[in-house]
């Protein structure tokens, strides 16, 4: 008998404001990176500036386009094809408008605490708790809406596109809350609870599983659902995306630590997060080829069709990152590639080819079905596809080059044992051309995307918006068991039970990486000599993560040679355990500065931070004039205090209250050594830049205090 | 450090063999799962994706542009 058919209508409204949305922040996310790429070969294009620095845009860069446009490129994606999967509109029309304005709001908070360098340092959740608690609000909305129209489906099975979103919306719950443990200070300041090396195995198993599940899961849904669609026919084989979904969520959330290596680390963490890195090539390509070999039997195709060719190009640069990654994460090939510029290469083959290009291969396909039209211009298409293409090749290749000239040029050693590039500033002016074609990369990248915006624009204006599409399905049958089926279709017919395993395959690798390392600070002997930040080092510490120092310079000296003549004895973990956030940095585009403090007086900082030129001519780091003519905000030191108190860093009783006295205290020896140096100013000691020099003539200087030099790791 | 771990928590050993196992078992599960699935399955999963357009209505049912 055949069971009555229902009808019902599918929501494009609010997959066109996605669309929209992730088309306005594209231009937006890329026109800032296009601007931080020139600042490294223009310096001037800083403008002088606070809140146009490039240590404050570039995280408004990186958010801009991992969570504005990616994000609503995902968002775009999961509304349109879950309701099509699912024969069902979303669950609530209410909660997918809350979550689309709610996630710009957030946006728009983003785009204003950044610049004015509210920031937690976290790289990728740099956004302080007011808005880390509105994130996961609309989360938490986004979620209840995805259970909800998969609890209201029509269709039985769950196809592996909803699996990849559910692994999506479980395992950055997970993440955002872990990565996000603070205690406030005040609205827009806060310290986390973990600090040092735990701290930076928190961060980077979230950076890691940001770009796993954020940039990697739903776009592989997506691919899952859109490839085929633009192909016309069915994805390779689905046999192999199961396997390639299970193996790659559960080997995913191990790798984190391949952002560590050869740092404090321990080593057991350290060889854990390589071995499950090389691992991933695995269901990574597994994913890669099920999309390229969909396209098995209709090259031809793909010769003729933009969408396809966009599509192509999307899935080889994720087969090609995804090599690379792995690659990357072997301790001998990091050592040359870490802190250089080929990890920015890497990262960008991801985003603009993998998500940038995919999300242009989708939009050329949705907009057109949205507005019951056809493109308004294939050939237009082409030469997007073309900019695209050029855009990436010009915008990597350099980098490689750069960066592992750079590598080379710290490593070199003369014949007499000394490094032969001792002048850290050699090693960049030496890959500025390089940072030059990057930059015109970018350019060919983004002047593509207006090559798309104008083609869709006349696409939308030959069409009208179908905000709301009938269809038509039967209602869902009542499942009764039959012989020969296998226990993972009664389990994907069972939503929730599938989203609780997916998150305890990930919980797994979190919690054996994470778990024995809060007990490191039990077990680490502590450095004697290593004693908590005083008062004016603490606001200075703040002022360097409110500039994005951490964007360009790293705190973590690797125990190589080439590392310890040019910077000092290498770092330690137990050096860290008062560093709330940890600062190791992820770039050298200046050099490192753990051990920074001591080695220049105070007159050369002030000199070097007004002028960086002054010092060293040809740097191409920004000047910070405010420093000097700023006041230092002393109102929240003893709320500063008593919040690290309450995390454990010890501190006589009353300190807090006595903090303000202790800060000036500090602040008129560095004053004096100042004037010594000829440097005039009115009330130098009210300023913020005292307090910064007391932060950088600190850094690592504790363990010089003790009598023999170096310390077990 | 890692002796130093070792130290700190008895059978510890174990807990090395314990994820290696169920990592193991795991993955020969999936293996099993995604080889025995039944062909009519995977061909009904496989256009899932795809059979809306006859579905729709409203909009061009046309391949693509």
């Amino acid at each position: 008998m055949m069971p009555t058919v229902e009808k019902f209508q599918y929501d494009n409204a609010i997959v066109q404001k996605f669309a929209l949305a992730t088309v306005i922040f594209g231009v937006v996310g890329m026109l800032v990176g296009l601007l931080i790429a020139l600042q490294l070969v223009f310096p001037s294009l800083n403008f002088g500036l606070p809140y146009t620095t490039f240590g404050r845009l570039r995280p408004l860069h990186t958010n801009a386009v991992i969570f504005a446009f990616v994000g609503n490129g995902i968002f775009m994606g999961v509304y349109y094809s879950l309701q099509r999967l699912l024969k069902t509109p979303m669950y609530s029309k209410f909660l997918s408008n809350v979550h689309f304005w709610g996630w710009q709001a957030i946006i728009l908070a983003a785009a204003i605490t950044l610049p004015l360098g509210i920031t937690s340092s976290h790289e990728y959740a740099e956004l302080e708790w007011p808005i880390d608690i509105a994130i996961a609000l609309v989360w938490i909305v986004f979620g209840i809406n995805l259970m909800g129209t998969i609890t209201r489906r029509r269709e039985n099975h769950l196809y592996v596109a909803i699996w990849f979103y559910i692994a999506t919306w479980a395992t950055v719950t997970l993440l955002h809350v872990c990565n996000n443990l603070v205690i406030p200070v005040s609205l827009f300041k806060s310290y986390p609870v973990f600090a040092g090396v735990q701290d930076a195995l928190v961060q980077w198993w979230y950076g890691h599983n940001a770009v796993a599940f954020f940039l990697t899961t739903p776009y592989l849904g997506m691919m899952y659902y859109f490839l085929p669609n633009a192909a016309n026919r069915p994805v390779y084989s689905y046999r192999l995306s199961i396997i390639h979904f299970w193996a790659l969520i559960f080997i995913y959330i191990w790798a984190g630590p391949h952002h560590l290596l050869y740092t404090s680390l321990p080593d057991w963490a350290q060889s854990l997060g390589m071995v499950f890195s090389l691992m991933l090539i695995a269901p990574s390509w597994g994913g890669m080829l099920n999309g390229l070999l969909t396209l098995r039997g209709a090259w031809d195709r793909v010769r003729q069709d933009p969408i396809l060719k966009f599509m192509v190009v999307a899935v080889t640069a994720y087969g090609m990152s995804t090599f690379e990654g792995p690659m990357m994460s072997i301790k001998s090939f990091n050592a040359i590639t870490h802190y250089t510029d080929w990890t920015i290469a890497h990262v960008h083959v991801g985003a603009l080819g993998w998500n940038g290009m995919l999300t242009f291969g989708v939009l050329y396909w949705l907009m057109p079905r949205l507005y019951n039209t056809q493109l308004y211009s294939v050939k237009l298409a082409n030469v997007h596809f073309w900019l695209g293409t050029l855009g990436i090749l010009f915008y990597a290749i350099p980098l490689y080059w750069g960066g592992v000239t750079q590598q080379l040029m710290w490593k070199q050693f003369t014949p007499e044992g000394f490094l032969k590039y001792g002048n850290f500033l050699e090693t960049v002016t030496q890959i500025i051309p390089m940072y030059a074609t990057r930059a015109f990369g970018g350019f060919l990248f983004f002047a593509g995307l207006f090559v798309m915006i104008y083609n869709l624009l006349r696409t939308v204006r030959s069409g009208q918006l179908q905000a709301t599409e009938t269809a038509e399905a039967p209602p869902r049958q009542v499942h009764v068991a039959h012989t020969g089926e296998y226990w993972h279709r009664w389990l994907e017919r069972r939503s929730v039970l599938l989203t609780t395993l997916a998150v305890v395959a990930v919980a797994i690798g979190g919690l054996v990486e994470i778990v024995p390392m809060m007990w490191v600070e039990s077990n680490v002997p502590k450095i004697a000599t290593v004693q908590p930040y005083t008062p004016l080092e603490l606001q200075g510490r703040d002022l360097y993560i409110r500039e994005g120092c951490m964007g360009c310079h790293s705190q973590m000296i690797r125990p190589f040679r080439s590392e310890t003549e040019r910077y000092g004895e290498f770092s330690k973990s137990g050096e860290f355990i008062y560093d709330r956030p940890f600062l190791w940095g992820s770039k050298r585009t200046g050099p490192d500065l753990h051990r920074q403090g001591g080695k220049y007086p105070d007159s050369w900082h002030y000199n070097h931070l007004l002028d960086p030129e002054s010092m060293s001519p040809g740097s191409i780091m920004p000047p910070y004039p405010w420093l000097i003519t700023d006041d230092l905000d002393i109102s929240d030191t003893e709320a500063k205090i008593r919040v690290l108190q309450q995390l454990g860093t010890p501190s006589p009783a009353g300190f807090a209250q006595r903090a303000n006295e202790d800060l000036r205290e500090q602040a008129a020896q560095i004053v004096k050594n100042l004037r010594q140096d000829g440097i005039k100013g009115e009330a130098l000691e009210q300023k913020e830049i005292i307090a910064l020099i007391a932060y950088l003539q600190r850094l690592g200087t504790d363990i010089k205090k003790m009598d023999r030099p170096s310390a077990s790791n | 450090m890692y002796k130093y771990l070792l130290q700190s928590v008895e059978n510890i050993h174990n807990l090395a063999i314990v994820p290696l196992l169920v990592f193991f078992l795991f993955f020969l599960g999936v293996f099993i799962w995604a080889l025995r699935s039944s062909r009519s399955y995977v061909q009904h999963m496989e256009q899932l994706p795809l059979e809306r357009d006859p579905v729709a209505t409203t909009v061009k049912t046309t391949g693509h542009e």
